[in-house]
């Protein structure tokens, strides 16, 4: 007598697959479907999750971060940007220099670090690519918008607290002047007082009308104008007080000395002016002075501004990725022909006027 | 349906309709925004190119831009020459036909080979190569006067993406007397035209007035129009050169000496400030707008070298090189958002402007003459 094998005949095993898998997406309909599964963050993960997730979190970074090559120069000024951020969007969940963790981040699931230990054990580019990018189901959020170079300022601070930085540093980095997380101090903690920070990377308000930040700052929150900065200072404020906000700072009567006229600075002029035969690009001057006559007041100037962030925001300009406001394609026209060196002639002359309105804004005070 | 029906209904259908065809009405709060755009694109892209299309073809009807209606003596000569070219080909064709048709048709008969070759050699070589000879060395004799120089105006015409940058340099001069867009010549002497590009290849033709000659980035090519008859005539770029290629036209306005002379004199004058609350007005919009960082109106702050000179605009025939009649409307349509007009060109939209700011920056920029 022959035997058969039954696990050969294909009808058997047809059978036995699809009962399988009705019966596979019966229980699967039934954990989502009836809430079988218990999302409770008391009750944690089933042992080797953790410790599975947390591997896969640190290779995937090691993997993913860009080279060693692409760390900028972190500067002091940086880290002080940085730490201001850090305060306000990041304290709350990874404490800070100093201070305790509280009771409520000790129970979230998963644990975020505090930031003493957090800040151990990763190099800079990838602290970059963790605060820029966040880590998926972790609570780690990505940065709120599309400008990866904005992060930097977040790893030089990250670097400083890994470096031992202590409560004291901290506390004098983001101290607030008698304020509220929601008003006036609140702003003038990264832009200054008068409006009139010297933080380069920060750029001045001392100088802009009312109308021009009036609409810069709706655009930071209706998420019309990217910055990772600025959508979170914008939207933590209540949107009925941006234009007083904008009002108060434009009141500050701009103050400083022009600063030297540098061969560089000089290039910047000629280019400003349009007076080096280059048919594409036009003349800066006729919208951001100085200028003649009497131009729009919602166009911003540039008087004394910080060249550091002349440079980062013209650059954005060209490529694209600066807007948010009605008159943004005039902009995005004008630096679209600009090379880096021309940028860089531009942020040195418009530096290096003396801090002024836009109206106001001469060649000599 | 006949086709020119077809297109019309297209056009006046237009996205929204078709959307609503669709069944996905726009719920109005700007949703659908990307789609709506993606249409507006296409749809006029193509409405534009049929609608160049037939305009294209109608210049020809008329004297503006017609190569066999000649203005000038170099258009003369060509047309002169197409019409010699074409009783030559003519003269040839019913001879070497009708030579054919009385040996095969008319009068068969055997042929001795000699006299066979004979009519062979002497009707399809020699005949042929004498007639085409004489078409050649006519046309080439002409070469020298075509290309002869100028004695008269000089100008140089810039081929920008989609205009025409028009330096006069009068006798003498240090400075051009710099206008755009618009090329007003001396009638009954011969102007020397030195002609180059930007970014891309252009090539500048007056068929009315003579023949055409490439413009090329970074080089410098010339040609001379000696135009006779005083009137308007129309130019066109004639090398593919982008987006609005087609719509890259000037106005070539020949003039009388004495009326030359003066309207060069005019021409090398800064701009006077129209008057009227509506032109004072708009002026204060055109610097207050920064217009000036593009545009030079002489006499004044605006020294801008991107755009077209604004100095005598409004004494030109047309607005946006060739494509728009020079009147309120389209100086107001154009302003607020010249892609609409001209796909692709660099002037930037300024729709944030108030129906008011227009009109006056219109009135401004029509009473500049």
């Amino acid at each position: 007598m022959k035997l058969r094998r039954p696990d050969l005949d294909p009808e058997t095993i047809a059978w036995t697959l699809g009962t399988l898998a009705v019966a596979g997406a019966v229980v699967g309909a039934s954990v989502v479907g009836f809430g079988l599964y218990n999302v409770s963050a008391r009750s944690g993960h089933l042992p080797g999750v953790s410790w599975a997730l947390h591997t896969t979190f640190r290779q995937s970074v090691e993997r993913q971060a860009p080279p060693k090559s692409e760390v900028p120069e972190l500067t002091p000024e940086m880290a002080a940007l940085g730490a201001r951020h850090f305060e306000a969007a990041c304290a709350v969940c990874h404490s800070a220099p100093g201070r305790n963790r509280t009771a409520t981040m000790e129970v979230m699931n998963p644990v975020p670090p505090h930031i003493e230990v957090a800040s151990r054990n990763w190099d800079p580019e990838e602290f970059h690519w963790i605060v820029d990018e966040g880590v998926k189901m972790s609570g780690m959020p990505a940065w709120p918008a599309d400008r990866e170079p904005e992060v930097w300022p977040v790893v030089a601070f990250l670097m400083d607290v890994q470096d031992g930085m202590t409560g004291e540093e901290y506390e004098a980095l983001t101290r607030m002047e008698g304020g509220s997380a929601e008003g006036f101090e609140y702003c003038a903690a990264c832009h200054g007082e008068r409006g009139a920070t010297d933080n380069p990377h920060i750029p001045r308000l001392d100088i802009l009308s009312a109308e021009y930040m009036s609409v810069a700052l709706d655009a930071y929150a209706r998420g019309a104008r990217d910055s990772g900065f600025m959508e979170h200072a914008a939207s933590e404020v209540p949107r009925e007080t941006l234009a007083d906000l904008a009002a108060r700072f434009a009141e500050y009567q701009p103050s400083g000395d022009a600063g030297d006229m540098s061969e560089l600075a000089g290039e910047g002029r000629t280019l400003a002016y349009a007076e080096g035969g280059d048919s594409n690009v036009p003349s800066c001057r006729a919208c951001h002075g100085p200028w003649p006559e009497p131009i729009k007041e919602s166009f911003p100037a540039l008087a004394g501004q910080h060249a550091p962030y002349l440079e980062a925001q013209l650059k954005l300009w060209r490529d694209g990725a600066r807007g948010g406001g009605p008159t943004q394609e005039l902009m995005h026209s004008a630096a679209r022909e600009l090379s880096d060196e021309d940028i860089a002639a531009l942020a040195a002359y418009y530096a290096a006027l003396a801090p002024a309105t836009l109206n106001e804004t001469a060649e000599r005070p | 349906m006949r086709w020119w029906t077809f297109i019309g209904s297209k056009a006046m259908r237009g996205p929204a309709a078709t959307k609503a065809q669709q069944g996905t009405a726009d719920p109005g709060d700007g949703t659908t925004r990307h789609d709506m755009s993606d249409d507006r694109i296409v749809r006029p892209r193509l409405r534009q190119a049929l609608c160049a299309l037939a305009l294209a073809t109608l210049p020809g009807c008329s004297g503006v831009q017609h190569v066999l209606a000649p203005a000038g003596t170099d258009a003369g000569f060509l047309a002169n020459l197409f019409w010699i070219m074409l009783a030559g080909a003519v003269v040839l064709w019913i001879f070497m036909n009708g030579l054919m048709v009385y040996v095969t048709r008319i009068n068969v008969r055997q042929m001795s080979p000699k006299k066979a070759e004979a009519l062979i050699i002497g009707g399809g070589i020699v005949f042929p190569t004498v007639v085409i000879a004489c078409l050649l060395s006519y046309a080439l004799a002409a070469m020298p006067d075509m290309r002869a120089e100028g004695t008269g105006t000089r100008l140089k015409v810039t081929g920008e993406q989609w205009w025409w940058r028009v330096e006069y340099w009068p006798e003498g001069a240090d400075a051009p007397i710099v206008s755009a867009n618009e090329i007003v010549l001396p009638a009954g002497s011969r102007s020397e035209i030195a002609l180059t590009a930007d970014k891309v290849i252009h090539s500048f033709w007056v068929p009315a007035l003579g023949g055409k000659t490439d413009m090329f980035p970074g080089r410098e090519t010339r040609m001379s129009l000696e135009p006779l008859e005083p009137g308007t005539y129309r130019g066109q770029c004639t090398e593919f050169c982008g987006d609005s290629h087609a719509w890259m036209a000037f106005n070539t306005v020949v003039l009388p000496q004495e009326e030359y002379d003066a309207w060069l004199e005019n021409a090398a004058t800064d701009a006077v400030a129209p008057e009227g609350e509506a032109a004072t007005r708009g002026r204060e919009v055109f610097f207050a707008e920064g217009c000036g960082a593009c545009h030079q109106v002489r006499g004044t702050a605006a020294t801008g070298k991107v755009g077209p000179d604004l100095t005598h605009l409004g004494s030109r025939t047309s607005l946006a090189a060739g494509t728009l009649p020079l009147d309120e409307p389209s100086l107001i349509r154009w302003v607020r958002d010249a892609k609409a007009v001209k796909p692709g060109a660099e002037m930037p939209a300024y729709d944030h402007l108030s129906d008011d700011d227009l009109s006056d920056l219109a009135a401004y920029l029509e009473g500049l003459i």
